[in-house]
């Protein structure tokens, strides 16, 4: 294992001020993940530099960030797989989120949109927030015996994606659409229906992509599919969500 | 906090219009290329050759399915791009209503140019 | 929270910045400058189109006009854009379709390809009338 010197160029900003770039200089093994650095600069030359990182090995999609431009999961891409020895590594936040300090977005938009598909993110003791497990036990409840709200959908967990935002940050509708279900959207309407039974539901799944801002504002980029990093091919789901509606479209003319 | 993605859109049928009418035109903006520059002596008609051209009622009709064609075509993807300017509701309505003006006199302009022509 | 958002114009024209995107990226780019440049030639040929109103000679005059090199070397031009927005609006209806969309790259190298060879055809016949 070898020490390398390694130039980042992070992306500043808090609010108030402008935003501006930092390069630091950090010395890390040469078999560093980029995440590694940035871990590096924040615990020894920059306590205030803002970052999201958790699992450290692709699971969770919290450490999303465009690396050179490119969207990536710094903690599974490798310094010397991005840094070609001279000029500085850039690390900059996902486009097309509010920036809420340095390297850190605002996922709001993603997770309602998620949420519209009826993917709920949480887990059953999320379900009683603000109360905890260890609340209840302080309490002397038995979580086990508390119930479910109703119609809630227990932890839901959207096989392949892992919600890191890369599809979202790499869409150009993305970029210019504020309403635009997206990628990671009309990915989860498609699995949804793909997943349900109930005409019902599997009714207002089409109706919620069949709008203006939902399939139909893709511009067949393919961004999204190439920058995932968990093969979910957002693209080829949209794809088949228009397919899906054009054909229904055409079976309520000929009356069927 | 309400979910504003949660709630059913109207549904459109635009994209699949651009398609419609992008395959056609593959097909009428074929023909016209190749009927108006490789087929006419010269690449390009003459006054008396556009008369004579367009008095053909089979070419009239494709002419005027070209012309309703590529105008439809032009401004919904006129209409694309300025959605991507992240319209209000209300200003996106009206974009709608200004570019159908637009294009009603388009093929009003292209038939009335037309029929004075023929006549 | 305070954060930092984007200007409207710089999120609208982000389609523009191809740079480290890919060759789907590419294709929409190209798509939609093509279709904005036909845009414009559509209307400009609509207003050409009104000098037949004015009668043999004008019309006549714009012909001898429009058969200088400098004219058609515009019209090769022309030609290319008709070539590209048409073949690779093809490969969106398909791909949006749900057909070929494992195969998208290699649809627009063909659409590339084809438009290329067409177009060197083409030139050469619109040179030699």
């Amino acid at each position: 294992m070898n020490m390398v010197k390694v130039p980042l160029q992070i992306f500043r900003y808090k609010p108030g001020q402008a935003p501006r770039y930092d390069t630091f200089m950090v010395e890390i093994p040469d078999t560093s993940h980029v995440i590694d650095a940035i871990d590096t600069v924040w615990a020894i030359h920059d306590r205030s530099l803002a970052f999201r990182r958790a699992c450290h090995h692709s699971s969770c999609g919290s450490c999303a960030i465009r690396i050179n431009g490119v969207e990536k999961l710094p903690c599974v891409t490798r310094v010397t797989d991005v840094w070609g020895g001279h000029d500085p590594l850039r690390l900059e936040p996902l486009r097309n989120f509010p920036v809420v300090s340095d390297l850190v977005v605002d996922v709001t938009g993603l997770f309602q949109r998620m949420s519209a598909a009826d993917m709920s993110m949480i887990c059953e003791a999320e379900a009683f927030l603000p109360f905890t497990v260890d609340t209840f036990a302080v309490a002397g409840l038995d979580p086990k015996l508390v119930e479910l709200p109703e119609n809630f959908s227990r932890f839901s967990r959207f096989e392949k994606c892992i919600e890191c935002g890369i599809c979202v940050s790499a869409c150009p509708t993305m970029a210019a659409d504020e309403k635009f279900l997206g990628p990671a959207g009309l990915a989860a309407i498609h699995q949804a229906r793909k997943k349900s039974n109930d005409p019902v539901k599997v009714e207002h799944l089409l109706g919620l992509a069949d709008g203006e801002h939902g399939v139909w504002r893709c511009h067949s980029a393919f961004e999204c599919t190439e920058a995932c990093p968990q093969a979910v091919d957002p693209a080829g789901k949209i794809m088949a969500l228009r397919r899906e509606l054009i054909a229904r479209r055409f079976s309520k003319m000929m009356g069927k | 906090m309400k979910n504003p993605f949660a709630e059913e859109p109207k549904p459109t049928s635009a994209w699949l219009w651009q398609v419609i009418t992008g395959v056609g035109l593959v097909i009428l903006l074929g023909l016209h290329f190749i009927a108006n520059h490789f087929v006419a002596k010269g690449g390009l008609r003459d006054f008396k050759e556009v008369v004579a051209y367009l008095r053909n009622p089979v070419i009239l009709f494709l002419e005027v399915l070209f012309l309703l064609c590529v105008t439809t075509h032009a401004l919904l993807g006129v209409r694309a791009i300025l959605l991507d300017f992240g319209l209000s509701e209300p200003a996106e309505r009206r974009m709608d209503q200004i570019l159908k003006t637009v294009g009603f006199l388009t093929v009003g302009y292209g038939l009335a140019v037309t029929w004075v022509v023929i006549r | 929270m305070s954060t930092l958002d984007y200007r409207k114009v710089s999120r609208a024209s982000r389609w523009l910045d191809v740079r480290r995107r890919k060759l789907g990226m590419w294709a929409y780019a190209l798509n939609r400058i093509t279709g904005i440049g036909l845009v414009v030639y559509l209307y400009l040929h609509l207003v050409v189109l009104s000098l037949l109103l004015r009668g043999q000679a004008a019309w006549d005059f714009f012909v001898t006009v429009a058969r200088s090199p400098y004219v058609l070397a515009l019209d090769v031009i022309l030609l290319a854009g008709i070539l590209i927005h048409g073949l690779n609006g093809l490969r969106i209806a398909m791909t949006g379709f749900g057909i070929g969309v494992g195969a998208q790259k290699a649809l627009f190298v063909a659409v590339m390809v084809v438009s290329a060879v067409t177009l060197w055809v083409a030139t050469i016949k619109i040179f030699r009338i």
